[in-house]
């Protein structure tokens, strides 16, 4: 019996990590680490990986506020008028919200919602080509934790997936393990955002009959027990129908640029399972998407 | 010890790339190493030092924890095995054998990620963009590191077979 152990024991070493793998993979609810051994690798690592990722920092830095700055005064005329346009319309945005009884439901809804942020830095890009996922500067020292949404001033970044005391792994939205409860704000036709670990993202199992458009843009639903209602996900880039099938299916282009991630914010507010439809919808908190056609 | 030292100057040096280079031209330099652990004579100490290191990436990566742990041993583990029977170690057969691999070890992700979560799908159109970049720079990367792996390496390797006219001159 020894002999054999002995005889066969690469193939046995083999097979037991294989085995360690697969349990790994398959026994976690949530695929992604989360314990204590995740949080000593992620620990150890940060430090290291923001030592890296310093000098292209830097040198990221002396480009974009030095040498990228030659067409700057054009550019500065041009982003003049675009300001003074946008004031303008800002203005009479305001005015119509003023205006508008929606107004104080999405007041209301932000007193209701105004959850406390945590601003981060994103210091190390995934190291795998094929997933997708930052590392952020601020972990649980800043009250951050594991399900926490991470949004920037655009729109839905991801969620936080794995935190050591000063850093945190976040799962963008275009990782293909991401999916988000979403609508489409014009016609309230609702899906599931996946990420498929490029660019773009699918609005899946959107009813047939629903009427989702080229342009649309989607926002959570807030049905998913991760984000907030409201915050703006991506616009519909095409549309997909098979001939047959109960659902129809979108490409969604997400409004953040993943590739520029600089800075992001941690919404410091765990979220619990939403209530029985019935019920939610009676309770359903007034959006940003309730009071208008703009976010 | 070297070779651990190896292994996470890799890592970092993986990180950096991966903060400077698109996603379709990244080299894979954590394979590398994997499959010229294959070479070693201390077999199951080079499949737990392949294990760690692919366990290492599943942290520091989105990736399920276990995946790239058992891509990484297994990467290992068919070096250790093909060694015997194909000579790898010529510098054409190498980078040959790198590039292949790196095909083959994104169809084992894609159907590992099938079989350990069935709703997760490798997107296959965007594999069909990206690979070609990650196979022509890892096989580019793939003599040099194992040169270095092997100076820093003093374990004795297996020995494997000898090199022919086909398989290319001399060993790396």
């Amino acid at each position: 019996m020894s002999e054999l152990v002995t005889r066969f024991r690469y193939a046995l070493c083999y097979l037991v990590l294989l085995a360690v793998s697969v349990v790994s993979m398959t026994s976690e609810r949530e695929p992604i680490g989360t314990g204590p051994a995740s949080a000593l690798v992620l620990g150890v690592a940060t430090p290291l990986q923001r030592l890296v990722t310093r000098p292209i920092d830097f040198v990221r830095w002396v480009w974009r506020d030095y040498l990228a700055l030659v067409d700057v005064r054009s550019e500065n005329l041009e982003l003049r008028v675009i300001i003074a346009r946008l004031q303008n319309e800002n203005l009479s945005y305001r005015e119509a919200l003023v205006a508008s009884e929606r107004f104080q439901r999405l007041a209301d809804f932000r007193a209701r919602h105004d959850a406390p942020m945590v601003p981060a830095n994103v210091v190390a890009q995934d190291l795998s080509p094929w997933f997708r996922s930052v590392v952020i500067d601020r972990g649980a020292e800043a009250g951050i934790e594991a399900g926490m949404p991470v949004i920037n001033e655009h729109g839905v970044v991801g969620r936080v997936v794995g935190v050591t005391g000063s850093a945190s792994k976040v799962l963008l939205v275009v990782d293909m393990q991401s999916r988000i409860d979403a609508f489409v704000q014009r016609s309230r036709a609702r899906g599931i955002v996946r990420g498929q670990s490029s660019r773009e993202c699918a609005f899946d199992y959107v009813m047939r009959n629903d009427d989702v458009r080229p342009g649309d843009l989607l926002l959570t639903s807030g049905l998913d027990a991760i984000f907030p209602k409201g915050l703006v996900v991506g616009t519909v880039e095409t549309m997909e129908r098979e001939p047959y099938g109960l659902f129809q299916r979108a490409q969604i282009q997400p409004v953040v640029d993943f590739r520029d991630l600089e800075e992001v914010f941690v919404i410091l507010e765990r979220r619990e399972a939403p209530a029985a439809p019935g019920f939610e919808a009676a309770q359903a908190p007034v959006t940003l998407a309730d009071a208008g056609d703009t976010p | 010890m070297r070779l651990i030292g190896l292994g996470l100057a890799l890592l970092l040096l993986q990180q950096l790339l991966a903060s400077v280079l698109p996603y379709a031209f990244r080299p894979d330099l954590l394979l590398v190493f994997a499959l010229a652990l294959g070479f070693r004579a201390r077999a199951i100490e080079s499949l737990l030092i392949a294990f760690a290191f692919g366990y290492g990436l599943d942290e520091l990566s989105g990736a399920p924890i276990g995946l790239y742990a058992l891509l990484r041993a297994t990467a290992c583990l068919v070096t250790h095995v093909t060694d015997r029977g194909l000579n790898l170690r010529g510098p054409w057969p190498w980078v040959v054998y790198v590039a292949v691999y790196v095909v083959v070890d994104t169809l084992l992700l894609g159907q590992v990620l099938r079989l350990a979560q069935p709703d997760l799908l490798l997107p296959w159109s965007e594999v069909a963009i990206r690979l070609p970049g990650s196979v022509i720079l890892t096989a580019a990367v793939a003599a040099p590191l194992y040169r270095l792996f092997k100076r820093l390496d003093g374990d004795e390797e297996v020995p494997g077979l000898a090199p022919t006219a086909l398989s290319g001159s001399g060993t790396l």
